[in-house]
C-alpha cells in the first residue's frame, strides 16, 4: 500500500576502457552494429532515461517492451538492486534512492523464482520473517495463510526442487507476500511457464490482487499480459517511455507507430498513404481509394499548424472486413481458427492482415484458396500516423 | 502375426556366462590385488606377528603389537601431536581457503591471474614446498629470520626449527600454506554454482553481508565443505614429506607424527609387525574422524541424499 513515484529516474551502465575503445573503433570504421538501439554517452550506455510515472497507492502497473527496452532495469531499480544513476524515486512521499532492498519495504517474484534450495517451502517463505525476528507463532500463522491464499499448504515440507514450475512460482508468490509489502515487484514471473500453465497463472494474479491489497509493478515482454493485468500499462523502448495508458487507451489510441505495432494481435496493418484536403475535407488515399475523415479528425485537422501529405495508416486486422466494393486483394494464406479466420492477402504488393469472424462469411469459398477478395475499413477507426516523426495526429 | 525373435545376445554377454568380460577384467584385477590387496592383506597379518629377519619367517604374537602400542609413550605422544596438528591446520586450511575463495568470486580486475596464482602452493611438489620453507625458516639465512628482525619482533636470528613449539608451529604453517588453494579451487566451483538472483532475493528479504552468507553461502556450499574436510583430514593425518625433509620428527620428538613414527619402526627399528599395527591403527583413526564428520556435518537435512550415504528418509526428491 504505497504510492511509488519516478521522477525523471536514468540508468547508465558504465563501459569500461576497453568497450570504450572498441566502441570508437566500430565508429571510426563506420559500422555501427547495435542489438538495440540505447543511446550511448561518454558516461556509458543509457539503459533507461526521462522515466517519470507516478503510481497511484494500490494501483497495478505493467512496464512492457521488447527486450533490452529498460523494463527490468526501471523496476530493479524500484527494488534497489540497481543504482539509479539520476532523478529521484519517492514511495510514499519519501526519496529512497539510497535506502537499502529491505528498507524500502518492497517484494520481489524474479522470473527463475530464485528460491533458496536448501530450504522448505515454509522456510523460504518464513525467511524474511525470521530475520525481522517475528515471533514464531506469528510467522507461522503468515506463512499459513498465504499458502492457503495460493493454494500451497500441501508442499510446505518440501523443497523447492521437487515442486514443477508452477508450484514454485506460486512460492516464490508466496514468499512475496508474506510480509505484506508496500509494493509487490514481478519481474516477468509467466515467462518460465509453459502455455497453458502461463495462462492459469495470469488469472491466479488476478484473484491475489483481489485478496492482497497492495501496489503492483509487473514486467513484462508479452502484450497479451500487459493488456489482462494493467490498470495502467508502461510501454517503453530503448529507454524511453513510449506512452502510458490504461489498455484501452493504449489499445484504441496508441501514441506513435511503436506502440501501434506493440500492442494487439495480430499486428497492426501499416499502410503509406497520401493525406489531402479535397472540398475542403481531409481525405486518405491509400491503395487507389479515398477514406474521407470522420467528423471529429476533421476538426481536428484543421486545428494542427501543419498537415503532413505522408502519413502512415494504422488499421487493425479486426477492423478489416471483407466488401464486394473494398480494395482487390489476393489471399496468400488463409489460417482458420475456428470462431475466426485469419487472412494474409497480398494486396498490390502490400501484405495485409484481415480477421473475419467465420459466422460473417462462406468459409468454404476462401478458406484453402488463393481467393481473390475485396477488403474496406470503416474511416473511424483509421489510426494516423505522420510518416516522418512516427507521432500518432490526432 | 509373427512376433519378432529378440535378436541374439552377444556372446560376451555377461548373463550369459561368456568369457570375454572375464578377460578383460582379469589385468586390471591382479594389479588391484597386487598392489592393493595384498599389501593389506599381508600388513594385517603382519600386525599380528613379529617378522623374524633373519629367516624372515613370521612368529605369532598375536594382539601383544597393539597392547604394546597403547602403553607406548612414544606412540601416544606421537598421535597427540598428529590430532593437534591435524586439526588446527584443517580448521585453518577450511576458514582461510573459503575466504580468500569468497574474496576470488567477487568482480575485480586481474582476477583471473589472481587465481591461477593462487593454485601454485599446490601444485609444487611436496618436496620442493618442504626445502622451500626449510630455507625460509633457516637459523642463519632464513628469510623469515630476515623479515622478524627488520619490523623488529626479534632482536637477533632464531632457530625456529631447533625448538619444539616454534618447529612444529613452522611445519603446521608449511603445511597451511601448501593445502590452502585446494580449498580455494574447490570452494570457488561451489560458489560459481550459487545463483546470483539468490543474493538479490536475499537482499530484498533482508540478509545481507554476513546474514547471506550464513544463511545462503555457507549452506550451499556445506556438501564441498565436508569432502574437504574428509580429504584435509586424511590428508593431514599422514603427513609425512614434509616432516622427514624439515625436522626428521625433531626436535625432541615434538613433530614426530604417525606415518613417520610408523615409518621409523619399520624401516628404521625393522619391527616389522609393530609398525603395521600403528598402520593399522591409523587406518582406523581415519574411518573414525570421516564417520564423526558425516554424522555431525550431516545433521538431519535432506543435503546427505545426494551423496548416497545416510539413512533414505522420504522419497520426493
Amino acid at each position: 500500500m504505497a504510492e511509488v513515484r519516478l521522477v525523471n529516474i536514468k540508468k547508465v551502465y558504465p563501459q569500461d576502457a576497453s568497450e570504450k575503445k572498441k566502441a570508437k573503433k566500430a565508429k571510426n570504421a563506420g559500422e555501427e552494429e547495435k542489438k538495440v538501439n540505447l543511446q550511448v554517452t561518454e558516461e556509458g550506455v543509457v539503459a533507461v532515461q526521462e522515466f517519470n510515472l507516478d503510481i497511484a497507492d494500490k494501483e497495478f502497473i505493467v512496464l512492457v517492451g521488447p527486450s533490452g527496452c529498460g523494463k527490468s532495469t526501471t523496476l530493479r531499480m524500484i527494488a534497489g538492486l540497481e543504482e539509479i544513476s539520476g532523478g529521484e524515486l519517492y514511495i510514499d512521499g519519501k526519496v529512497v534512492n539510497d535506502v537499502a532492498p529491505k528498507d524500502r519495504d518492497i517484494a520481489m517474484v524474479f522470473q527463475n523464482y530464485a528460491l533458496y534450495p536448501h530450504m522448505t517451502v515454509y522456510e523460504n517463505m518464513a525467511f524474511s520473517l525470521k530475520l525481522k525476528k517475528t515471533p514464531k507463532d506469528e510467522i507461522d500463522k503468515k506463512v499459513r495463510e498465504a499458502a492457503e491464499i495460493l493454494d500451497i499448504t500441501q508442499y510446505l515440507d518440501r523443497k523447492p526442487k521437487a515442486l514443477s514450475g508452477g508450484q514454485r512460482q506460486r512460492v516464490a508468490i508466496g514468499r512475496a507476500i508474506v510480509r505484506n509489502p508496500k509494493i509487490l515487484l514481478m519481474d516477468e514471473p509467466l515467462s518460465n511457464l509453459d502455455a497453458k500453465l502461463r495462462n492459469q497463472m495470469r488469472a491466479e494474479i488476478i484473484k491475489l490482487r483481489e485478496k492482497i491489497n497492495t501496489t503492483f509493478v509487473y514486467v513484462t515482454h508479452d502484450q497479451v499480459e500487459a493488456m489482462t493485468l494493467g490498470d495502467r500499462i508502461v510501454i517503453m523502448r530503448d529507454g524511453f517511455i513510449q506512452q502510458i495508458g490504461t489498455p484501452q487507451e493504449v489499445f484504441n489510441h496508441p501514441n506513435n507507430l511503436f506502440v501501434a505495432g506493440f500492442i494487439g494481435t495480430p499486428q497492426m496493418n501499416f499502410f503509406e498513404a497520401k493525406l489531402t484536403k479535397k472540398d475542403d475535407k481531409y481525405v486518405v488515399t491509400v491503395q487507389g481509394k479515398d477514406f474521407e475523415l470522420p467528423a471529429d479528425k476533421q476538426e481536428a485537422a484543421k486545428k494542427l499548424d501543419k498537415v503532413p501529405e505522408d502519413i502512415v495508416l494504422g488499421i487493425r486486422p479486426v477492423h478489416v472486413s471483407l466488401a464486394a466494393d473494398g480494395i482487390p486483394a489476393t489471399v496468400d494464406v488463409s489460417e482458420l481458427m475456428g470462431s475466426e479466420l485469419h487472412l494474409h492477402v497480398n494486396s498490390d504488393g502490400k501484405d495485409v492482415v484481415i480477421v473475419v469472424p467465420t459466422t460473417d462469411i462462406d468459409v468454404d469459398a476462401i478458406h484453402g484458396k488463393h481467393a481473390e477478395v475485396h477488403y474496406t475499413f470503416r474511416p473511424e477507426l483509421m489510426h494516423i500516423f505522420d510518416k516522418e516523426t512516427e507521432k500518432n495526429l490526432f | 502375426m509373427e512376433t519378432k525373435k529378440t535378436p541374439k545376445l552377444h556372446k560376451g554377454n555377461p548373463s550369459n556366462g561368456g568369457k570375454l568380460p572375464v578377460a578383460l577384467i582379469t589385468p586390471s584385477m591382479i594389479i588391484i590385488f597386487g598392489v592393493l590387496i595384498f599389501p593389506i592383506v599381508y600388513s594385517f597379518i603382519l600386525s599380528f606377528n613379529n617378522l623374524v629377519i633373519k629367516d624372515n619367517s613370521l612368529e605369532w604374537v598375536g594382539l601383544k603389537n597393539y597392547i604394546d602400542m597403547f602403553k607406548d609413550q612414544t606412540w601416544r605422544d606421537s598421535v597427540k601431536q598428529t590430532l593437534i596438528f591435524t586439526i588446527i591446520s584443517v580448521f585453518c586450511e577450511i576458514v582461510f581457503g573459503v575466504a580468500i575463495a569468497l574474496v576470488l568470486n567477487k568482480e575485480f580486475k586481474g582476477r583471473g591471474f589472481v587465481r591461477g596464482i593462487m593454485i601454485l602452493p599446490w601444485a609444487l611438489p611436496g618436496v620442493v614446498n618442504a626445502i622451500m620453507w626449510k630455507w625460509i625458516f633457516n637459523a642463519n639465512y632464513g628469510a623469515f629470520n630476515a623479515l622478524m628482525l627488520q619490523i623488529g619482533i626479534i632482536d637477533k636470528y632464531q632457530a625456529w626449527l631447533a625448538t619444539p613449539r616454534s618447529a612444529f608451529i613452522c611445519v603446521l604453517v608449511a603445511n597451511i600454506w601448501k593445502e590452502t588453494p585446494y580449498v580455494v579451487l574447490l570452494t570457488i566451483a561451489a560458489l560459481a554454482n550459487i545463483d546470483k538472483g539468490l543474493y538479490e532475493a536475499a537482499s530484498i528479504d533482508g540478509a545481507n553481508g554476513w546474514k547471506a552468507f550464513w544463511t545462503i553461502t555457507l549452506p550451499l556450499i556445506k556438501p564441498v565443505l565436508l569432502i574437504l574436510l574428509i580429504t584435509k583430514t586424511i590428508w593431514a593425518l599422514q603427513t609425512y614429506d614434509l616432516v622427514y625433509l624439515m625436522t626428521a620428527g625433531g626436535p625432541m620428538g615434538s613433530t614426530e607424527f604417525i606415518t613417520f613414527l610408523i615409518q621409523k619402526t619399520s624401516f628404521k627399528y625393522l619391527k616389522w609387525g609393530y609398525g603395521s599395527a600403528m598402520a593399522f591403527t591409523l587406518s582406523i583413526i581415519c574411518f573414525i574422524m570421516t564417520i564423526i564428520y558425516i554424522r555431525v556435518f550431516m545433521g538431519n537435512d535432506g543435503t546427505k541424499k545426494s551423496f548416497g550415504f545416510g539413512k533414505k528418509k522420504g522419497g520426493n526428491q
